[in-house]
């Protein structure tokens, strides 16, 4: 239908997340309106992105180091170099509590209370034997090898409230329970500042099951 | 409740249709075959439960033709002294919407509640007749029009059971390959048998419960439609939720486990339960005659329209896709006599008792509504 290269960039386009057919050929005719070096401009962002960010080392997380052609010319070639996230690298940062969640975007939630002060793991997913991923494919060999190492005292399960995210913290649980460290979840409830009137009766119910006594 | 009046958009067979039903009593839909009598019936059952009424994806619901993307069904009516108006928009691509009374909703499901239906169709004799699965859904959405909250429950169920199951086949496939189980299989089973069980024994209690709630309501709709028909000793009918498993759900996991890995399937749980119907003291399933079996059917459902108008207090919307050219004349009859008071919208072909008062009439000719 289309010439070849046109084709190749609607596929490329359509093999992304939420982009659909449609969607792919809307995006790939305004690339090809667009001045060269406007389009060239994404084309650049994604290959040093490509180039520059990798996951830590430590905690899984998005980590950006030097441009590759400065760290690790030497040896890894081709490979980015290994490095450290900004929050792993932050020696303020409290060592002995880790907050345990899915994915990167998980990180940016939390940090945005800033009321969590300890370092994080990205397990990067969830178990859902649907999609094939099982604890083999999650980061969780590298967060117990953190474990003594790092001298944690608490790991916050912090994992989406749905089947996937509990079913991963309920496996992290188990595992986890030998060790001599407190395993928290975080509490699931109601949004601050909704009424009880508009809850849903599941989230409701999940409230009162983790009420807390407010007098000692 | 009641319906006052419907718009269908891009639904089904239609562009776009008006239906104004009588407030009480019967409203006759008629037509022949094919013009679209289920559809009208279908698009109400929608408001009512989201799901199509015989079980079609929600995407079939669109019109096909002229790429029409979204059907729309909007209803105005009251439920007692209050107003309700429900809408809800069906997207072949993009999100589907609902509101309640001008209110957008954040999901969809949340319009559950807002109006309830009865639906009686031909294949209800399948409840009787046919495999547990159905009479699994007969009371799953029972349970639903009576605690919108349970969808929750059954929704998870559904996913933890998916989740499980793809757990044990992956794992009964390495198996298969020699390569044995894998360490982590046993502990993962292990998070999915915990949540299997806290969420199947949930639902399986409700379900028991709703079929003690049904028993007498039951017995007592099949005497009166099997009124003058049933022989001695065969107008008692009775209900027994049978779980698949003894004890705890759990412990039922656990011993199950082998047989579940061997297999690659869940062989306990709420979804391999049965709603047990006894006519006299045998099986209904196997042991009684086709026209015992449908006047059970329709008992069961006369029971849970009496269970959701009581416990709700306000009388669903009944709806009667061509019912009657299935029944003898004495069951028909009977059916007729013991019809809830409220609001009944009736399809057919041209098969009516002669008894049947009709409040109003609508025609469907060449695919439109005519009122």
């Amino acid at each position: 239908m289309y010439a070849a290269a046109v084709q190749d960039l609607i596929d490329e386009l359509g093999r992304l997340p939420g982009i659909g057919p449609k969607s792919a050929q809307r995006i790939a005719f305004h690339l090809l309106r667009l001045p060269s070096h406007d389009a060239l401009r994404l084309a650049e962002a994604i290959r040093v992105v490509k180039e520059r960010v990798s996951w830590c080392r430590r905690c899984f997380n998005i980590a950006e180091g030097p441009p590759a052609g400065e760290a690790g010319a030497a040896g890894d070639a081709g490979r980015p170099p290994a490095i450290e996230c900004d929050i792993c690298r932050d020696e303020r940062r409290d060592p002995t509590v880790v907050c345990v969640v899915e994915e990167p975007r998980d990180v940016v939630a939390v940090e945005k209370t800033r009321e969590f002060h300890g370092r994080y793991h990205v397990l990067q997913g969830a178990i859902s034997p649907i999609d094939g991923i099982g604890p083999d494919n999650l980061r969780i060999r590298e967060l117990l090898a953190r474990l003594e190492v790092e001298g944690v005292k608490e790991v916050i399960l912090c994992t989406n409230p749905n089947i996937e995210g509990d079913a991963t913290a309920l496996y992290l649980a188990s595992l986890l329970k030998p060790l001599p460290l407190k395993v928290t979840r975080i509490a699931s409830g109601l949004p601050v500042g909704g009424d009880l009137e508009y809850a849903d009766e599941l989230t409701l119910g999940r409230a009162l099951e983790g009420r807390r006594e407010l007098v000692d | 409740m009641h319906l006052e009046r419907l718009w269908l958009t891009d639904f089904r067979s239609y562009r776009h249709a008006e239906f104004a039903p009588a407030p009480q009593g019967i409203t006759v839909v008629t037509g022949a075959n094919g013009e679209g009598k289920t559809n009208l019936l279908e698009a109400i059952g929608y408001l009512a439960t989201l799901r199509s009424l015989r079980g079609n994806p929600s995407e079939s619901l669109i019109r096909t033709g002229d790429g029409a993307e979204r059907a729309v069904v909007r209803m105005e009516g009251r439920r007692e002294a209050r107003r309700i108006v429900v809408e809800a928009e069906i997207s072949a691509t993009g999100r589907s919407r609902a509101q309640v009374n001008g209110q957008a909703l954040r999901r969809v499901r949340d319009l559950l509640g807002a109006l309830q239906v009865t639906v009686f169709t031909p294949e209800d004799l399948a409840l009787v007749k046919g495999g547990p699965q159905g009479r699994r859904q007969y009371l799953d959405d029972l349970l639903v029009a009576l605690h919108p909250r349970h969808d929750a429950t059954i929704a998870e169920v559904e996913r933890v059971l998916k989740q499980r199951t793809a757990l044990l086949k992956s794992a009964g496939w390495q198996a298969a390959a020699g390569r044995g189980l894998a360490p982590d299989v046993e502990s993962t089973l292990e998070v999915w048998d915990a949540k299997l069980a806290a969420a199947g024994d949930a639902l399986a209690r409700a379900r028991a419960g709703l079929a003690e709630a049904l028993g007498l309501r039951a017995a007592d709709a099949y005497r009166r439609v099997a009124s003058g028909v049933a022989h001695r000793g065969r107008d008692v009918v009775s209900l027994h939720y049978e779980t698949s498993w003894q004890g705890s759900l759990a412990e039922a996991l656990r011993a199950a486990r082998g047989e579940d890995l061997r297999r690659g399937v869940s062989t306990v749980g709420p979804h391999r339960d049965d709603l047990r119907l006894q006519i006299g003291s045998t099986p209904a399933r196997t042991h009684a005659s086709q026209g015992e079996q449908r006047s059970l059917a329709l008992a069961l459902r006369l029971a849970g329209h009496h269970l959701v108008a009581e416990r709700i207090g306000s009388e669903p919307v009944l709806l009667l896709d061509d019912i009657f050219s299935e029944l003898d004349a004495s069951r028909a009859e009977a059916l007729l006599a013991c019809l809830p008071s409220g609001q009944a919208i009736i399809t057919t072909a041209g098969h009516l008792p002669v008894e049947a008062v009709v409040a109003a009439w609508a025609r469907i000719e060449d695919g439109k509504l005519l009122a």
